[in-house]
């Protein structure tokens, strides 16, 4: 009774995964943008100021990166192209400096994954850890670990709770309030200081939304206080949101001219939905978002939008620059916040190879 | 009580408008309205496959990851022109349906974890055929089926017209709807009535994927770029609650069609309300959560009056 | 209404006064007064859709009356759910077996009531041999850790009652307890009956089988039509007269119709419509051949766990066989497939027919067509009027008491669920008829039709098996009993030796001596 069904089952399975392989190989190449990671610009610090940390004050061997095993914790899924372009980074860097192996995991957006991805690289001998952490809290039981053995972690891209030089040896990241700053100097410079404006937001209770919302409505306040924001909803940084919601915006609110979205894929989304109301993109209305991916610049670059402040994802050299030193005993800055570029219509033809 | 019991859905639907019509500004426009239409069509296609896999006491989760494949399908054959590169992209999803049929219907795997499984898997799926990549789509033929009208009617709401049209017909009208709605109802009495109860389960969970597929091209070739990333992610949830509010009961052996265009319309319509009012995030996920509830409390009297 | 005619008795256990309930269209109780006393056996008479089930109900809380209230002890009282009744010691066993199939048989006797150890965790030790103890008193022999929904229907039906009775009741109410009960179960059943009768525990009885009527209640309730239409005591009212109240009709005219309507059963010497050769399914059935003739009616004969069920499942391709065939015709009958089985026009009436008959949330019409449903449809669509056309003809035929054919089939009374279910085959033009329990919770009027239309379908040229647990309607309707013993043939009753006595003697392997009380 069973034998049938069952081997039916499986010749579907089977088969069902046998045509998806042959849509796979029949057209990897045909991808339209090539994934441009460790191509682009690299990071350059902005500010390293603030308390140091060496390796005495945190305690652990010196050791060379070549007999190393290093591990690196990736927190959230790679379907878009800032964690696709930051692992990438990582490990061309690695390979580069030919650090004996490198251990890689994603915990998939889930934070108790995290944990255990970082517990489990600890068992597998890793000397050494980098954590672009999930969340701000929640890690100690890692980082714990982590701290028993001396093993030095450096955090990027989102700022922890916890102790520099004690729970974690040094954060390198984006100043995500001067992101949103920038993104309104740009906002204000491309309309002369007139229009109303709709916000696009990233995921709520997100802190990398707060910080992009707080520099760019404290300086709209501080330099442009007669431009309006009428509006402000989310669309969890997605593209589909982004052009549902502005569409919805735009009806209700026909007088809005411009548009400032926490990251380029609610831009696009925003565009096409400009483009549907029947309005010209980067005329009739202005489009500003944070992220430098090559989809917006390239947009930037077309005269369809209005400018892009880069959000850079290639850690790579500069966290293993940093390792490095650390490692060498010289004390390294907890705190290292980098440089992020800036594309606007006059320089994004020349630098669209710069995005990612 | 039995009055809003019956018509809750469609009282919601009315009580919005009216309360739009008066509060929201530019609401009463032929050009919101089809923008309200426009936006539910997504919605409301995986929603009549839903709808379907309910009424066989059933449910998949895999529709968003569906809709996501189809759109990394599509750049793929765009170039020989929108109807090759469709059809690809229903086949490709028809195997995912193919993949959680044989699973339920076959090896007995419960329909939650055969189509949680490949809600995770077909997203992953998509996002290699995609090369983890996004496209634009440039092709002017699906960018035509994104944006223009015939007769004021847009061509994505047009498609969705006839699909509903089709599939309320398919349960109405035909003995495929009925021998589903028999095996929803009870599927050791369908069983031993003769039904061929695994063929119609395998053909539920097929024409669920292909729904959703269509949702995935329409999806694409509105927003002009297919994104397997973040298309449809947790539209699986929308679609059963417009199902459920609907009138169609989570324990299946019933099918209600025009319940869940009424159902998807009143999700869109309490979307669109808490975003033209610029309601803060948190409130308006909080007032979406209680304006569900009641609408399913009421469908849930209404059964237990039953 | 007429008024008791025994001597009254002014105590009062459980009490309905002018009771009415209706459903959309349907007024299945109407103004219905209600008494019991304590320690009576009271019988609840009527047709199917007479609203007997219905009244239950609201007397343990199930339905709320729309009007007329409720008396416990003398006192009025609501039901607001079943709980509050089975706190009131009213403790019931409902027409559909309601317990929990997963659950193990001392789990669903004690459910809500478990004995915890210290930690308040259920103590299953104790809670079996609880069980255990409680099903020996009434020599019921189950293994208490199985799982329900691997017993027979009756061993279920059986578990219902272990758990009625070990509530602390002061009324248990059984509603068609034996429809799915063996003779000797039956048997059981009336000695739990004594037993709870001899501690002055009230009695409301639900059958339509006269016999156990007259055997275990001493005064009656007779509902028509929602209506009650006559109590008192049985003593005093003939069987004749009895069934004229509950159809309505004369005395004369209910004696001319005599109350089974089998004829005189006839063997064929025509060549078999079926032969079954050497079914064998391990732990089932061992080598079962048979062969059934067109025009002839066969009784299945054997007790619980013979192998009677399981054999017509065999033969309607529901359970496969390791070995054996089956063919109809000469023609070879796929294995273990249903659906072969019905093209080669072999149909079966299943014995649980909530569970694997009707489909709750359909329409009459769409159970009846059901089957039938590809071949009144034109290119895959449904066409109304040749459904109709069918459905019709059987509603008229079987007499379907319903609002009409688009009313859902769950509304009905379990004897026209029943009804629907034999039409739905019958719309098949079957060769074989797989009959199992075929008159169960069938009331008395439409039990003599359809014993009659299974005649008449025998007189069409149809091969009937009939498999029933009423030894009466084996004998009275079969011209030939094939006994099953243990899961193979016993033996085969032929022409005169088809009798009561001989039936049961065979099925336990021992002489009995039948009694039968008559009016
Ligand atoms: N839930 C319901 N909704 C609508 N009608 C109902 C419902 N339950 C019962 N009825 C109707 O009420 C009437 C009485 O039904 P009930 O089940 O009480 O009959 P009964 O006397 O127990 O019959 P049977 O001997 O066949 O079990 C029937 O006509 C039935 O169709
Ligand atoms: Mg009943």
């Amino acid at each position: 009774m069973t034998a049938t069904p069952l081997r039916k089952a499986l010749f579907s399975t089977v088969a069902c995964a046998a045509v998806l392989t042959l849509a796979l190989t029949g057209c990897t190449n045909t991808g339209e943008s090539k994934a441009a990671t460790s191509g682009g610009a690299d990071q350059v610090v902005k500010s390293s100021d603030g308390p140091t940390c060496a390796l005495a004050d945190y305690k652990g061997d010196k050791f060379e990166l070549a007999d190393a095993v290093v591990g690196f914790s990736q927190s959230e899924k790679e379907d878009n192209p800032f964690r696709i372009a930051e692992t990438q980074s990582i490990k061309d860097e690695a390979a580069k400096l030919g650090v004996k192996k490198l251990i890689v995991t994603n915990a998939q957006s889930t934070l108790s994954k995290q944990i255990s991805d970082i517990q489990d690289m600890i068992s597998q001998g890793a000397q050494a850890l980098i954590v672009a952490p999930l969340n701000s809290d929640g890690l100690e039981p890692a980082l714990s670990v982590a701290r028993e053995k001396n093993i030095p972690v450096i955090t990027i891209d989102r700022l922890l709770n916890a102790e520099g030089c004690s729970d974690y040896v040094t954060f390198l990241g984006s100043d995500f309030v001067e992101q949103g700053k920038r993104a309104a100097d740009q906002l204000i410079a491309g309309t002369g200081g007139e229009g109303s404006i709709a916000i696009l937001l990233g995921s709520s209770g997100n802190g990398v939304t707060t910080d992009r919302l707080k520099g760019f409505v404290d300086q709209m306040a501080a330099e442009a206080p007669d431009m309006e924001i009428v509006a402000q909803q989310t669309a969890d940084f997605s593209r589909d949101k982004g052009q549902s919601v502005t569409e919805q915006l735009l009806q209700a609110n026909p007088e809005i001219t411009v548009i400032y979205a926490h990251n380029d894929e609610m831009g696009l989304g925003a565009q096409a939905a400009i483009i549907a109301a029947g309005k010209t993109p980067g005329k009739d209305i202005q489009i500003y978002s944070i992220d430098g991916t090559r989809n917006a610049v390239e947009q930037v670059a077309a005269g369809a939008y209005n400018g892009v402040v880069e959000s850079n994802p290639r850690f790579g050299p500069l966290a293993f620059a940093t390792l490095k030193s650390f490692l060498s005993g010289e004390a390294v800055s907890q705190s290292i916040v980098i440089e992020d570029g800036e594309y606007d219509p006059s320089n994004a033809a020349e630098k669209v190879d710069l995005a990612y | 009580m039995a009055y809003l019991q019956q018509y809750g859905v469609y009282i919601a639907i009315v009580l919005l408008l009216m309360y739009n019509a008066a509060f929201t500004s530019n609401f009463i426009s032929v050009d919101n309205f089809r923008t309200q239409f426009i936006q539910m069509v997504p919605v409301l296609i995986v929603a009549l496959g839903m709808a379907l896999v309910i009424g066989t006491q059933g449910i998949d989760l895999s529709g968003g990851a569906v809709m996501a494949l189809a759109a990394a399908v599509i750049p793929l054959y765009i170039g020989y022109g929108l109807i090759p590169a469709a059809a690809m992209a229903i086949f490709a999803g028809c195997l995912i349906g193919v993949a959680n049929g044989a699973m339920i219907a076959f090896i007995g795997v419960q329909p939650i974890v055969a189509t949680l499984a490949l809600m995770v898997a077909g997203r992953g799926i998509a996002l290699v055929v995609a090369n983890e990549q996004l496209k634009s789509v440039t092709n002017p033929t699906i960018l035509s089926l994104g944006r223009n009208s015939i007769v004021g009617v847009p061509y994505s709401v047009l498609v969705a017209v006839i699909l509903v049209a089709v599939v309320a017909l398919l349960v109405n009208r035909t003995t495929f709807g009925k021998q589903l709605v028999a095996v929803g109802g009870s599927r050791r009495a369908a069983e031993l009535a003769g039904l061929p109860v695994k063929r119609i389960l395998m053909t539920t969970y097929i024409l669920a994927a292909a729904l959703a597929a269509v949702a995935g091209i329409v999806a694409t070739a509105r927003l002009g770029a297919s994104v397997p990333s973040t298309l449809g992610n947790l539209i699986e949830l929308s679609a059963i609650t417009a199902v459920v509010i609907g009138g169609t009961p989570l324990t299946g052996g019933k099918v209600k069609v025009v319940g869940t265009v009424a159902g998807a319309l009143l999700l869109q319509l309490i979307a669109a309300t808490l975003i033209k009012n610029n309601v803060p995030d948190a409130y308006s996920q909080i007032t979406q959560a209680v304006i569900i509830l009641i609408a399913v409390y009421i469908q849930r009297g209404k059964l237990a009056v039953r | 209404m007429i008024t008791p005619t025994g001597t009254p008795r002014d105590a009062t256990v459980l009490e309905a006064r002018g009771v009415t309930k209706r459903f959309a269209g349907i007024t299945a109780l109407d103004n219905v007064d209600f008494t019991l006393h304590p320690g009576e056996s009271l019988a609840l008479m009527g047709e199917n859709g007479a609203g007997k089930s219905t009244l239950i109900k609201v007397l343990t809380g199930v339905y709320q009356p729309d009007a007329g209230e409720l008396h416990l002890g003398g006192t009025t009282t609501t039901f607001a759910r079943p709980l509050d009744a089975q706190r009131s010691g009213i403790s019931t066993i409902y027409q559909e077996v309601n317990l929990i199939p997963l659950l193990s048989v001392a789990q669903n006797i004690f459910l809500g009531r478990e004995p915890r150890d210290r930690w308040g965790l259920i103590d299953f030790k104790q809670l079996n041999e609880n069980a255990r103890t409680l099903l020996d008193t009434y020599d019921i022999h189950v293994n208490v850790r199985r799982p329900l929904h691997r017993l027979a229907l009756g061993m279920q039906q059986m578990v219902a009652l272990a758990r009625a009775v070990s509530i602390d009741a002061r009324v248990v109410i059984m509603d068609e307890p034996t429809s799915s009960l063996e003779a000797r179960e039956v048997e059981t059943l009336f000695r739990v009956i004594g037993l709870l009768r001899a501690q002055g525990i009230a009695i409301v009885y639900v059958s339509h089988r006269m016999d156990e009527i007259y055997r275990v209640c001493d005064s009656v309730t007779v509902l028509r039509d929602g209506k009650s239409v006559h109590s008192g005591l049985l003593a005093d009212l003939p069987r004749v007269e009895l069934v004229s109240i509950m159809l309505g009709r004369s005395v004369e005219k209910t004696k001319r119709e005599s109350l089974t309507a089998f004829g005189s059963a006839r063997t064929s010497s025509q060549a078999p419509t079926l032969i079954a050769t050497d079914l064998t399914r391990k732990h089932q059935i061992s080598g079962i051949s048979l062969e059934i003739r067109p025009g002839e009616v066969v009784g299945l004969g054997g007790l619980l766990g013979s192998g009677r069920s399981e054999t017509l499942k065999a033969l309607a391709g529901v359970m496969k066989v390791d070995n054996g065939h089956v063919r109809v015709g000469g023609r070879l009958v796929k294995n273990g497939s249903v659906s072969a089985a019905i093209r080669a026009g072999i149909v079966m009436l299943p014995e649980d027919r909530k569970a694997e008959g009707i489909i709750p949330n359909l329409s009459i019409r769409d159970n009846i067509v059901l089957a039938a449903l590809p071949r009144l449809s034109v290119g895959g669509f449904t066409s109304r009027a040749r459904q109709d056309a069918i459905v019709d003809v059987f509603m008229k035929r079987l007499r379907i008491k319903a609002t009409s054919s688009s009313q859902l089939v769950s509304e009905l009374s379990g004897g026209n669920q029943q009804k629907v279910m034999i039409a739905r085959w019958l719309a098949m033009n079957p060769r074989v008829l797989l009959l199992d329990e075929p008159t169960r919770g069938i009331d008395v009027g439409a039990k003599a039709e359809v014993q009659a239309l299974i005649n008449e379908l025998a007189d069409e040229g149809l091969a009937i098996v009939m498999v029933s647990s009423e030894v009466e309607e084996v004998v009275e309707g079969s011209a030939r009993v094939i006994v099953l013993r243990d899961g193979s043939v016993e033996t085969e009753l032929i022409g005169d030796e088809v009798t009561e006595h001989h039936l049961l003697s065979a099925l336990v392997g021992e002489p009995i001596t039948v009694t039968k009380e008559l009016p």
